[in-house]
């Protein structure tokens, strides 16, 4: 169905000690330990690096792209998410960081928080015309989009078809920059600098689009230090941040809300918030909400895998810039209107749904294999303690029933049976 | 295999236990992903187990989920031993609603749960026993899980 390598993280064998952290982490169970290894299952995971995030051998490798692939274009634009402007501290101003990355070796520097700011006005007009179904998810947090296709298909009507602020400003650059400096579109290498690894599937392999316009996704973390050493002494006089405080609130969770001008706009983040809300939506529980801001990570992308600023510092810098800019968009609703018309906030293509592929293609073997699995459950130890190589004894018991796993892989289970 | 039916399970819902309430309704929901159904089956069955869970929860004072695949439908049959619908032509009603003030502080009781599990079943009975109790039937119809024929 789709490429293999497509995902932005791989088990490092060598470093990889067979023990079970990530595989108890990993909120869709996709990952087994096979021979001692962790083994992640490609179709299950939707890239939340919640496994690199808890490994401590350093084993889970994120597939971000590296800071030397820049040498292959002729030309290089940076478009960073807008959590870069929490990593420096309390002195460091947004637009020193923007030129620090032409310092270190960018060619031009976006502030993706004013494309932000104009996508929230995007989302507004999309909500008000097109109020169901309710509520409406976002579709800035990749994992989050992966989640509710493969686990909440039905949810997948959701998804609000208007492409991440990130993809726009890529859109936007490649052309403007090709006409003005006259280099051919596939010259120019737009690069996002990102809080998680998560973006690279959704450039890999993105929903909406049928190719995405970025062409790679660094990781903050790889190029931290070369930043810090740059922001200390910037002397180039040039504006390059626009935005006010509403585009540089979508570092946080709430942000993208809270640039809605509209009450019943709902913020969660967190894996098992995010987890729960979901199956509240689909329940029929969450009456009355329009918008469902749903991001992976806690506290939204300023507590990214890939950041390096403890999350409730990068937070609360976060909270002051947005004060210091002012919470009222500086975007002309004029032009919004102009370009919603021509479209160019929209998906290239609809939503599709990618259910997990049922026990069985008959129906009833299906049913079937579910019995068993209630049956087998109850015999296993009941520990969750994940020695046989699954999450949890349910997971197991599914494993077996699927051929993929033998009874006797549980530990606890008694021989003299 | 007549009167066998494909796949059946029982939960016990304790009554005013918020913080696990909807459990039984998201494993149902899980159960019927995990076999193919279709999805729009899937939110019906949902929704309607979700809200009858509630009641059970909220006015039940306990009482269990009963869910049963068969071929060409899903049962529910939900069984509490609280204080009765004293007039269901009104709970059948659009925002009727005998919730106290602390379970609409937490969001409950809008009166949607009755009409809301009418409008996702293709059949419902309420029998109400005086002096306590009430059971619930809900017939979800639902094409075979995919790949099936007919």
């Amino acid at each position: 169905m789709m490429v293999e390598d497509r995902h932005s993280i791989r088990i490092d064998e060598a470093k990889c000690v067979g023990c079970v952290i990530c595989m108890k982490a990993c909120p869709t169970r996709a990952i087994r330990l096979r021979n001692g290894k962790a083994v992640i299952m490609s179709e299950r995971c939707v890239d939340c690096g919640e496994c690199y995030r808890v490994c401590t051998h350093q084993a889970v490798i994120p597939l971000t792209t590296s800071f030397s692939d820049l040498k292959r274009f002729d030309y290089t634009v940076a478009v960073p998410s807008p959590s870069i402007y929490t990593q420096f501290g309390w002195e460091v101003m947004p637009n020193q960081i923007l030129l620090a990355l032409k310092k270190i070796g960018f060619d031009h520097v976006y502030d993706v928080a004013w494309m932000c700011e104009m996508v929230n006005a995007a989302l507004e007009i999309y909500i008000r015309r097109n109020p169901n179904p309710k509520p409406k998810i976002s579709t800035v947090c990749p994992s989050v989009v992966r989640l509710v296709t493969y686990l909440y298909p039905d949810l997948s009507g959701h998804i609000i078809p208007i492409e991440s602020p990130r993809e726009l400003a890529a859109k936007l650059l490649r052309g403007q920059i090709s006409e003005r400096l006259d280099i051919p579109p596939d010259r120019i290498g737009i690069i996002h600098i990102t809080s998680c690894p998560a973006k690279m599937i959704s450039i890999n392999e993105p929903i909406g689009l049928s190719r995405s316009h970025l062409d790679g996704a660094i990781s903050l973390r790889d190029i931290y230090g070369r930043l810090l050493d740059a922001v200390k002494d910037v002397t180039e006089d040039i504006i390059l941040q626009q935005s006010s405080g509403v585009g540089l609130g979508w570092a946080l969770a709430g942000g993208e809300v809270n640039g809605i001008n509209m009450d019943n706009c709902l913020s969660v983040s967190g894996v098992s918030d995010v987890i729960q809300i979901l199956d509240s939506v689909e329940s029929g529980k969450l009456k009355g909400i329009e918008y469902l801001e749903c991001l992976i990570c806690p506290a939204g992308c300023v507590g990214g895998p890939q950041t390096v600023e403890n999350r409730h510092l990068a937070k609360k810098r976060g909270e002051i810039l947005v004060k210091m800019f002012g919470e009222k968009s500086r975007v002309s609703r004029k032009m919004i209107n102009r370009l919603y018309e021509d479209g160019f906030f929209a998906f290239e293509k609809r939503v599709q749904a990618h259910p997990f592929p049922p026990l069985d293609k008959d129906p009833s073997r299906a049913i079937d294999k579910r019995k068993m699995i209630e049956e087998i459950v109850p015999i296993l130890g009941g520990r969750e303690c994940g020695a046989c190589g699954a999450p949890d004894c349910k997971t197991l018991a599914k494993d077996i029933v699927m051929g993929e796993a033998k009874i006797e892989d549980c530990v606890f289970i008694d021989d003299s049976r | 295999m007549a009167g066998e039916p494909l796949f059946r399970k029982r939960f016990t819902v304790e009554g005013g236990d918020f913080a696990r309430a909807g459990e039984a309704s998201v494993e149902i929901k899980n159960i019927l992903k995990e076999v193919g159904y279709d999805p729009d089956v899937v939110r019906r069955v949902a929704i309607a187990s979700y809200e009858a869970e509630m009641n059970v929860v909220m006015y039940g004072e306990g009482g269990t989920v009963d869910f049963t695949m068969e071929p060409r439908e899903v049962l529910l049959v939900i069984e509490d031993e609280g204080p009765g619908i004293p007039d269901i032509g009104l709970a059948m009603k659009e925002g009727w609603s005998t919730a106290t003030d602390e379970m609409r502080e937490m969001g409950f009781g809008a009166g949607m749960g009755l009409p809301n599990m009418k409008k996702n079943s293709d059949h419902l009975k309420i029998h109400t026993r005086k002096p306590r109790g009430t059971r619930v039937e809900m017939i979800i119809r639902s094409h075979p899980p995919e790949g099936h024929d007919g």
